[in-house]
C-alpha cells in the first residue's frame, strides 16, 4: 500500500514537472536549444552553413563555460519535411521545459506557421533567418522574435544601391522563387524602384518553384527582354544551379545581374566581376567591422578549419543569434538577481535589446523586429582569395531603411523620394 | 522570326529532358503491365551516379572527355545492377496483381531506394558540369543557347530512332512484341519471358538512368530530384498513352512547349502548365494521344 502511495506521488511529480512551464528555478544541467534549418534538400546548400555556425558557435560557448554556467544541447529539426512536420517537431520539443528557446527558423513560410504557435505555447521563439516583413507585422507578438531584420531593408538597400550605381537604368527583369520570400521581394524592389526612380519598366517577372533544377527556359526568356538589370532572391541549391546556367549563356555580360543572396555562392561558383551582390544584413565575414573585431576572426578561421571554407552569411545570421540569445539570457539572470530565468523572462529581456555581435549590432524593436544595418557591394577578385569578394561596399543603416513600427511597409516605400536615396552613403563609402 | 527561335530551341531542349524522364516509363509498363512509381528514383540514382564518376574524372586529371563516356557508363552500371535485381526480387511478384498494390509496393520501393541516395550520396546538392563547358555555346536568333542543349535534343532524337528499331527490326523486339501481345502465348512457344520481363526492366532503367545521368551537366542534382521527375513522367505518359514510345516523345513535346509558352507569356502558370496540358489531353483522349482501348481477358 506504502509502495503504491509513493510510486503514485512519484508518477503525479513527474507528470507536473513535465508538464508545467519553466518558471524562475534552479539551473538545469543543460540548456535544449531547438533549432530548425534546412538539412537535407536543395535548400540544405543554404541550411547547412547556418547548422555548422550552430555547431561551432555552441561549442565555442560550452567550451567558455556555457550561458550562466549552464551549457547548451542543442536539437536540430530539418525543415525539408514540410510545415506540418516542422510544426509537430516545434510541438514535440516545447512540451520539454529543458527547450526553453527555439530557434526557428530559417523558411518565411515556416515562420509564419509556428508564430501562432509559439504565442499560443509561450515560448521564446527567435526567426534566425526569415525575413518576410508579414512576420510581426501587426505588432502583437511577445514571443517571436527577429533579431536579424526583415524584407523591407534588405530589398529596399538592392535598388538605392543600383539606382546609385546606374542611375540610367530603365529596364528591370525579376526572377525569384515562388513562394512568400520570392513574392515579398519582388514587391518591395519594384515599389522602392518606382519610389525612386518612376520611369523603370518591368520587362519580365519569373517566379520559378523553389527547388527548380533546371532555368534554361527562364534564362532564354531573361535573355529576349532584354533588361538593363536582372535581379534576383534565388537561394540555396536554386542559387546555384542558376548561376551556373546563366553563366556560360552570357546573362553576365548582357544584363547588370543583382544576386540579393550572392554571398552565399562566391566560395563555390566562380562569379563574374560587377555583379552586385549582398548579405541581407550586416553579417559578411571580411566586412570592415567583421575584420576589425578579433573575436569574428577567429570565428570565421575555426570555421575555416573545421567546415573547409569561411562561413557564408547564413552561418553569420545563426551565429550572431546564438550570441542574442545569450545576451538575452545573461541580461535575464541580471534582472532576477542570478536564478535561472523562466521563458517568460527570457522573451522579456529579448524586447528591445541591443546585442553586440560578429558583425554589428542588432536592436531589437519593442514588435519584436529586428535593426540591422545592410551591406551592399560588387563582386571583385580578391588579392588574398581565391574566390571574389565583395568590392564598392555601401553600410546603411539598418533603421534608415525601414518604416516605423505599425507603419504598412509597402505604404511607406511608396513616400521615399530620389532625395531620400540621395542622402545615403555611396557605393565604396564603407571601407 | 527572332521570336520564334527561342520559343523553338527551348521547347526542343526542354522536351528532351522531359523525354527522357518518362520514355522508361512507358516502356516497362509497354512490356511489363507494371506502373513504376520507382521510376524517378532510377532517375536520379543515374545522375548521382554520373556527377561522381564525372567528378572522379576531373579530380584525377583523366581526358576530360571521358565524362562524355561516363554518362553513358553511370546509366549502363545503374541499369546492370538495378535492373535485374529488383525485377527478379520485387517486380515479378507483382505482376498479374492490382495497380493499386502494384503502386504501393514499387512507392514503397521509391521510398526505400530515396534512403539509400540519401544514405550514399548525403543531403547535398552535387554539380558537374564538365561536359556543358567543353561543348560551348552558341548565338542562335540573339540569344546564347549551350550547345549541350543541342546534344541533349540529338541524343533524344536517337534514343527515339533506336528504340523503335529495337522493338521493330530486332529479335529482341519481336519477342518483346510477342510477350505484350499474349503472354501465356509467347510462353507456349518457348519464349523465355523471365529474361524479356528482366531485359525490359533494366533497359527501362537506364532509359531513366540516362535522363538522370545526361540532366546533371546543366542542372546538378540534389535530393528529392526522383519524386519531381516522376511526376512530370507520369503526366507525359498519361499524355502519350501509356506504352507509347512515340506518344511519349510527342507528349514531351506538348509538355515542354506549354511550359515555355507558360514562362514566355504568363508565367504565373508555369507550374500548373504540363499538367493543364495533360488534363485537355485526356478530356479528348482518355487513353492518351497513341492509346488505345484494351481488352482485358477475365
Amino acid at each position: 500500500m506504502k509502495f503504491k502511495t509513493i510510486f503514485t506521488a512519484l508518477a503525479v511529480a513527474g507528470c507536473l514537472g513535465a508538464t508545467m512551464p519553466a518558471s524562475a528555478q534552479d539551473k538545469p544541467a543543460s540548456l535544449g536549444l531547438g533549432i530548425f534549418t534546412f538539412t537535407s534538400g536543395p535548400a540544405a546548400a543554404y541550411g547547412m552553413p547556418g547548422k555548422n555556425a550552430a555547431d561551432l558557435m555552441i561549442d565555442q560557448i560550452n567550451a567558455a563555460g556555457g550561458i550562466g554556467g549552464v551549457k547548451i544541447a542543442p536539437t536540430y529539426v530539418d525543415e525539408a519535411q514540410g510545415a506540418q512536420g516542422v510544426i509537430t517537431e516545434y510541438r514535440r520539443l516545447a512540451a520539454d521545459p529543458k527547450n526553453q528557446v527555439m530557434l526557428a527558423a530559417l523558411s518565411s513560410a515556416n515562420c509564419l506557421a509556428l508564430a501562432p504557435i509559439a504565442e499560443q505555447l509561450e515560448v521564446p521563439t527567435v526567426g534566425w533567418n526569415c525575413d518576410t516583413h508579414q512576420l510581426l507585422q501587426d505588432g502583437k507578438s511577445k514571443y517571436v522574435f527577429r533579431p536579424n531584420g526583415n524584407t523591407v531593408p534588405e530589398f529596399v538597400a538592392y535598388a538605392v544601391y543600383l539606382l546609385a550605381k546606374k542611375p540610367d537604368v530603365k529596364t528591370v527583369a525579376i526572377i525569384n522563387p515562388d513562394y512568400a520570400f520570392g513574392h515579398d521581394a519582388a514587391k518591395i524592389f519594384k515599389a522602392a524602384l518606382h519610389a525612386l526612380k518612376p520611369d523603370i519598366q518591368v520587362v519580365a517577372e519569373l517566379f520559378p518553384k523553389l527547388g527548380s533544377p533546371n532555368y534554361q527556359t527562364e534564362i532564354s526568356r531573361l535573355t529576349t527582354a532584354r533588361p538593363d538589370v536582372v535581379f534576383s532572391n534565388l537561394w540555396g541549391a536554386d542559387l546555384e544551379n542558376f548561376v551556373r546556367q546563366a553563366q556560360p549563356r552570357g546573362l553576365f555580360t548582357s544584363s547588370q545581374v543583382i544576386l540579393a543572396l550572392g554571398e552565399t555562392v562566391l566560395q563555390r561558383v566562380p562569379l563574374p566581376d560587377g555583379v552586385i551582390v549582398g548579405v541581407l544584413g550586416d553579417g559578411w565575414w571580411m566586412s570592415p567591422d567583421a575584420e576589425a573585431n578579433p573575436e569574428t576572426k577567429k570565428f570565421a578561421e575555426a570555421y575555416k578549419a573545421r567546415f573547409g571554407e569561411y562561413p557564408v552569411f547564413p552561418s553569420i545570421k545563426m551565429a550572431n543569434t546564438i550570441l542574442y540569445v545569450k545576451a538575452a539570457y545573461e541580461s535575464a539572470m541580471k534582472k532576477n538577481g542570478g536564478k535561472w530565468p523562466s521563458r517568460a523572462e527570457i522573451a522579456e529581456a529579448m524586447k528591445g535589446s541591443a546585442v553586440t555581435t560578429l558583425t554589428g549590432k542588432m536592436q531589437t524593436r519593442p514588435d519584436g523586429d529586428g535593426v540591422v544595418d545592410q551591406i551592399v557591394g560588387v563582386t571583385v577578385k580578391s588579392p588574398t582569395q581565391s574566390f571574389p569578394v565583395i568590392g564598392d561596399m555601401v553600410r546603411y543603416k539598418g533603421d534608415a531603411l525601414m518604416p516605423k513600427e505599425g507603419q504598412d511597409p509597402i505604404a511607406w516605400i511608396s513616400t521615399l523620394k530620389p532625395e531620400f536615396a540621395a542622402s545615403l552613403p555611396k557605393p565604396g563609402s564603407y571601407k | 522570326m527572332n521570336a520564334i527561335i527561342p520559343l523553338v530551341l527551348d521547347t526542343l531542349s526542354s522536351a528532351a529532358l522531359i523525354f527522357f524522364a518518362a520514355v522508361g516509363l512507358t516502356l516497362v509498363f509497354n512490356v511489363l503491365r507494371v506502373l513504376n512509381v520507382a521510376h524517378g528514383s532510377f532517375y536520379s540514382i543515374g545522375a548521382y551516379v554520373a556527377a561522381s564518376i564525372c567528378a572522379f574524372i576531373v579530380s584525377r586529371h583523366l581526358n576530360p572527355y571521358l565524362s562524355f563516356v561516363a554518362l553513358l557508363f553511370s546509366a549502363a552500371l545503374v541499369a546492370v545492377v538495378l535492373g535485374p535485381l529488383i525485377e527478379s526480387t520485387l517486380i515479378r511478384w507483382t505482376y498479374g496483381k492490382s495497380e493499386a498494390v502494384q503502386i504501393l509496393i514499387t512507392f514503397g520501393l521509391f521510398l526505400i531506394l530515396e534512403d539509400l541516395q540519401r544514405m550514399v550520396f548525403g543531403v547535398q546538392s552535387f554539380y558537374e558540369d564538365t561536359p556543358m563547358r567543353l561543348m560551348g555555346s552558341s548565338s542562335i536568333g540573339g540569344v546564347v543557347y549551350l550547345n549541350y542543349q543541342m546534344f541533349l535534343v540529338a541524343m533524344a532524337v536517337i534514343v527515339v530512332f533506336g528504340l523503335r528499331l529495337l522493338i521493330k527490326h530486332s529479335r529482341l523486339g519481336r519477342l518483346v512484341t510477342a510477350v505484350v501481345a499474349d503472354r501465356e502465348m509467347a510462353q507456349s512457344i518457348g519464349v523465355d519471358t523471365n529474361k524479356i520481363f528482366i531485359l525490359a526492366f533494366s533497359l527501362g532503367v537506364f532509359l531513366a538512368a540516362l535522363g538522370g545521368a545526361l540532366a546533371v551537366p546543366t542542372s546538378g542534382v540534389a535530393p528529392g530530384l526522383g519524386a519531381d521527375t516522376m511526376v512530370l513522367a507520369f503526366a507525359v505518359a498519361a499524355i502519350g498513352g501509356l506504352g507509347q514510345i512515340e506518344g511519349a516523345a510527342l507528349a514531351a513535346l506538348i509538355v515542354a512547349l506549354a511550359r515555355v509558352l507558360a514562362i514566355y507569356f504568363v508565367p504565373s502558370l508555369d507550374a500548373v502548365a504540363p499538367y493543364a496540358a495533360m488534363l485537355i489531353v485526356l478530356l479528348v483522349r482518355p487513353y492518351g494521344l497513341f492509346g488505345a482501348i484494351t481488352t482485358r481477358r477475365i
